[in-house]
């Protein structure tokens, strides 16, 4: 039992570690490795990108505005015994803004992107391919790593945005639709309470998102072992933990947004 | 051994007392030994007997417990990053299961390490491309993908991508497991050409004993991490080691048992 805890107090602690370094490695070749050596090529940060937001704009569309039906009338039912439905509208953009929607996006990236990258960078390194980009002097952290590292950072809050954008439109479907609230008023109360800092600590939450997917997927992908059943044990690793993560940080960040008061 | 025509040679990679071990298995036991610039050497053993974790020792791909491996002059096991990288510019790899990046086409596979390593026009790599490929015999699949191509088609195609840069050294893991003869018999033809035209060193970790005499100039026999004979293939055939014998005729009863040994040292490094 005792040597149980051990062995994952000690996994655990390896896997911190392993990711930190990553992280450490990512920066390098972002930063410094495009002088000394050699940057990432382009074509595959387009491609990422390409894979990472626009294929997933679809589904973070429809997860957000559906959230958005749901606040709207979730909240229409509470709101409505006070008789101040009209607020419906301020109360989903802001929550939207600030929590749901950088969340809600990051947890659907989290499963589509992040366990893509841990399977697709797990199955390379069963089948040898990593080994092959070792022998042949090509860095796989500049080669796999940086690629999808920058492809989500710059996709993520873009997805963030959009996110936010169709859950008001849902919201604004109920208010509009089934709560009787007359459109230029809806839009107009969105905005009235919806201040610029909401916007942006909810942009700064989906930065730090993105790395948390990025670098877990990668990390459990290239550490994988074992086969194709190490590939779906990184994969679902890498959801499970990037989930954690992202809610843990999600918290951290709320904390230090609210305390600070911003 | 014809010690008077190897000694003129050039020693291309010498290999130092080199041992390796994984927690208490130890894989590879005080190796000693040198591989002369435009020969075929071949190191033959048993699964497990420690073959592959000497050509990764070689490599660089994992670093020794003990002892050197001097390439060119430079002691590998001691070097990391851009040094090693340095290195392993003068190398091909031939992987097992051939190893090709899966979401690029045959095309890009091979001008893979021309585009990462020099700054040649696209239209000059495409043209060495063409000429790699020819040499395997694949022209016209430069726009395929591994997953449309058969086994011993990647094989070549691994085989194409090994020699783009021109390595003076080519490794080659198990080139003809899991062909069939005829394949087997080209994968081994096109070494012997490569090595032979090129003069391109070539190091083979094989156990098809049909392989080893077709290319070999030299091999090595490996058993339980320890090379217990080295020399020509005639000299091999005509040992009068036991446990080189039944490995030749691929006998099951011998000094070789493998019910009384451990799991082999490939199960751990199998990754």
């Amino acid at each position: 039992m005792i040597s149980v805890i051990g062995a994952s107090i000690v996994n655990g602690y390896r896997s911190v570690v392993g990711i930190i370094v990553l992280f450490i490695e990512t920066l390098y070749w972002i930063f410094i490795g495009p002088f000394k050596a050699k940057a990432a090529s382009r074509q595959s940060i387009f491609y990422q990108m390409i894979f990472v937001g626009i294929h997933s704009a679809l589904i973070v569309f429809f997860v957000t505005f559906f959230t958005g039906l749901v606040l709207a009338m979730q909240s229409a039912y509470q709101l409505e015994r006070m008789g101040a439905t009209l607020y419906v509208a301020s109360l989903v953009a802001v929550s939207l803004c600030r929590e749901l929607g950088p969340v809600l996006t990051a947890l659907v990236i989290a499963g589509r992107v992040g366990s893509a990258i841990a399977a697709e960078i797990g199955t390379m390194k069963v089948s040898e391919q990593i080994e092959a980009l070792e022998i042949m002097a090509i860095n796989p952290v500049r080669f796999l790593v940086v690629p999808r590292f920058l492809a989500l950072f710059f996709m993520q809050p873009c997805l963030t945005v959009l996110g936010n954008l169709a859950g008001i439109i849902g919201g604004l479907v109920i208010g509009v639709g089934s709560l009787g609230i007359n459109k230029d008023l809806y839009i107009q109360t969105t905005f009235k309470y919806l201040e610029l800092k909401d916007i942006y600590t909810g942009l700064v939450k989906s930065f730090v998102f993105a790395m948390i997917i990025a670098l877990i997927g990668c990390y459990q992908g290239l550490n994988t072992k074992g086969g194709a059943e190490g590939v779906g044990k990184a994969t679902t690793k890498s959801v499970v933990i990037s989930f954690i993560l992202i809610i843990l940080a999600d918290c951290i960040l709320t904390a230090v947004f609210f305390f600070s008061g911003s | 051994m014809s010690e008077t025509g190897n000694n003129k040679k050039e020693v291309i990679v010498s290999v130092n007392n080199l041992t390796k071990s994984f927690g208490s298995n130890i894989v590879t036991n005080n190796v000693s030994l040198d591989i002369y610039r435009g020969e075929t050497f071949v190191i033959m053993g048993c699964s497990g007997s420690g073959k592959s974790t000497l050509m990764r020792l070689m490599t660089g791909g994992i670093k020794p417990d003990s002892g050197n491996i001097f390439v060119k002059g430079k002691d590998i096991a001691r070097l990391y990053g851009n040094e090693l990288d340095e290195i392993r510019r003068s190398y091909g790899m031939l992987f097992q299961y051939s190893a090709l990046l899966d979401s690029l086409t045959v095309q890009d596979n091979v001008s893979l390490p021309l585009r990462e390593h020099t700054k040649l026009a696209p239209d000059i790599i495409r043209i060495i491309v063409k000429m790699k490929l020819s040499l395997v015999g694949l022209r016209g699949y430069e726009d395929y993908y591994p997953s449309q191509i058969s086994g011993g088609m990647k094989k070549r195609v691994g085989l194409a991508r090994a020699i783009a840069l021109d390595p003076g050294i080519v490794f080659y893991d198990e080139p003809t497991s899991g062909l069939d003869p005829v394949v087997g018999g080209v994968i081994d033809k096109l070494i012997k050409d490569l090595s032979e035209k090129l003069l391109i060193t070539s190091i083979v970790v094989t156990h098809d004993m049909a392989s080893v005499f077709n290319i070999a100039d030299r091999v090595a026999m490996v058993h339980k991490g320890e090379v217990i004979a080295i020399g020509t293939p005639d000299e091999i055939k005509n040992s009068a080691n036991p446990y080189v014998q039944q490995f030749i005729k691929g006998s099951p009863d011998g000094p070789i048992d493998l019910f009384k040994e451990d799991i082999g040292s490939e199960e751990i490094l199998d990754f």
